[in-house]
């Protein structure tokens, strides 16, 4: 064997990774562009009607992506708070044999499939909401919002404990032989430690809400409307994909327009992911040499 | 004389980690404003011995400690001691330079803040004596506010010692301070050892015995968990009264 045919065997296999990802953007543009063809690009983005089966169409997304922002971001509001509590707990308080039982308990949830979590929002969390504040129907944003935060707990939570399990052992010593208490040490040290971490912890929890589709098509109501409340139904963007690809001829302006949904989802992720980039670079001239 | 006041007494001092008696019935009494060194081989007991005096055991959930511990007259082992205010009394720089991820000034003025310090002026001027006080202040007087993992690793050590002394301690605890440091950040440590001392009580643990025969005023022999010799330096290294004492310093052994 020759000395460079291993290197050669890697970059051969990474290449292919490369290739696929490539001809998936190729063919999302393919598919997604033509759109643009019969509807202008503020039309689709800004315009608030949806109504893809009408004559024409009506295919204004804003509702979708307002859809799709609104359960991001009301679901990171409610697990990423308490994401960090539980792992501030598992990892700085709990004894030993509390974390060994919890830490795998925590990662076993992370493995439940959402379409359970979405089964669970439409028979027990629906009715219940639909009952305590006497709703037309409990399917809506906040529904869907809970689901999405308990399934990204369990990521958030796993990877923010071994952020704060990844602060060095001297670093705590060095505050408690300050006379710097517990809480002092987990609050000025621990923590400021961690954040960076804590940071990249939350962007994927909030891609992963980002593209989540079982649940938002199951609990969120499916309405294309700008909500106004968090009970209002809601229709992101993954759960207008999956509702109404299957319904729609393939080559028609609304298929075209589905699949440029998906290129809006693209660009969405990729923007989270250049903040996160973009804020650990700052963290590290801030905090390192 | 202040050289001969007792600033910590040790009696009969046991530390068990489990089932294993690492510390065995230890009495010395350390003077205040004087370097004390403990030397021994690794494993001899040396550095859980210097953890004792400012309860950096205490998170050890296996360890347990009998015996005291006077320092000020109070038994820093008896119930209802508070142990913020014991360590705030007994500062303790550590065997890897370990500066927190914040800018110099943040380190140093980490201490007083904890402890209620708001006034700017006064973490001001704090910030600059413990820097001076650690010869550190003319070399990061201008960058104060960048990030101490910037500098050298003989500065983060001094920076670590600046951070010690910003809470006014009685003793400082320095856990083999140069061991990760080159001869000449090392040498400079010596120097400021030898200064402290007008200030503060210290008590240094090393491996390295040209060091504690160079900076302390008297030298403690561990081996084994036992205390087996504690004297004037000069007396230690000159005319050892134990054989195993001897042995050790004229490298026989360890």
């Amino acid at each position: 064997m020759n000395e460079k045919t291993p290197g050669a065997v890697i970059t051969a296999i990474a290449s292919v990774s490369l290739v696929i990802m490539v001809f998936l953007l190729y063919f999302l543009l393919q598919e997604g562009l033509p759109a643009l063809r019969e509807v202008s690009i503020r039309e689709l983005i800004l315009g608030f009607d949806w109504y893809p089966t009408e004559e024409p169409p009506a295919l204004g997304m804003a509702p979708l992506i307002v859809g799709s922002l609104s359960v991001t971001a009301l679901s990171a509001l409610i697990a990423i708070p308490l994401s960090i509590a539980i792992a501030v707990f598992l990892s700085e308080v709990a004894p030993t044999w509390v974390q060994e039982v919890l830490k795998p308990a925590l990662e076993l949830l992370g493995f439940l499939p959402s379409i359970v979590l979405g089964f669970l929002g439409m028979v027990v969390l629906a009715p219940w909401l639909q009952e305590s504040f006497d709703l037309l129907s409990g399917l809506n944003l906040l529904n869907a919002s809970v689901l999405m935060g308990a399934m990204i707990i369990p990521i958030v939570a796993s990877l923010a404990e071994e952020s704060f399990q990844a602060v060095p052992r001297e670093l705590r010593d060095a505050s408690f032989a300050l006379g710097a208490t517990r809480w002092e040490t987990i609050r000025k040290v621990v923590f400021p430690a961690a954040l960076p971490g804590l940071l990249s912890a939350s962007l994927l929890g909030i891609m992963r809400a980002l593209g989540e589709t079982m649940v938002v098509l199951m609990a969120a109501g499916g309405a294309a409307l700008v909500p106004v409340s968090i009970f209002d139904p809601v229709r992101p963007l993954t759960s207008a994909i999956a509702a109404e690809m299957g319904e729609t001829p393939v080559g028609s302006t609304h298929y075209h327009a589905l699949f440029f949904a998906g290129l809006i989802l693209l660009a969405m992720t990729l923007g989270i992911n250049l903040i996160s980039m973009w804020i650990e670079k700052k963290g590290k001239e801030r905090w390192m040499a | 004389m202040a050289k001969d006041i007792t600033a910590i007494e040790v009696t009969d001092l046991n530390l068990n980690y489990g089932t294993t008696h690492t510390l065995k019935n230890i009495s010395m009494r350390i003077k205040s404003h004087s370097v004390t060194a403990f030397i021994g081989p690794s494993g001899c007991g040396k550095s859980t011995f210097l953890r004792c005096l400012n309860r950096m055991n205490d998170f050890i959930p296996s360890a347990s400690v009998s015996g005291s511990v006077m320092i000020d007259g109070r038994d820093i082992y008896a119930p209802g001691v508070d142990v913020i205010e014991l360590r705030k009394k007994v500062g303790m720089v550590f065997q890897k330079p370990n500066p927190f991820p914040m800018s110099i000034y943040d380190n140093v003025a980490f201490g007083p803040r904890i402890h209620g310090v708001k006034d700017r002026t006064i973490l001001d001027g704090v910030v600059e004596s413990s820097l001076r006080g650690s010869a550190l202040w003319d070399e990061v007087k201008d960058k104060l506010h960048s990030p101490a993992n910037g500098l050298s690793g003989g500065q983060q050590q001094r920076l670590c010692i600046a951070r010690t002394i910003a809470t006014e301690p009685e003793v400082v605890l320095m856990d083999e301070p140069t061991s990760a440091l080159d001869p000449m950040a090392t040498a400079k440590i010596e120097e400021l050892c030898r200064q402290l001392k007008e200030k503060y009580t210290v008590v240094i643990v090393t491996h390295n015995m040209q060091q504690a025969a160079r900076i302390s005023d008297d030298t403690a022999f561990f081996l084994m968990g036992d205390l087996i010799e504690f004297g004037p330096t000069d007396r230690i290294f000159t005319s050892p009264e134990d054989k195993k004492t001897g042995d050790y310093i004229t490298g026989r052994f360890g």
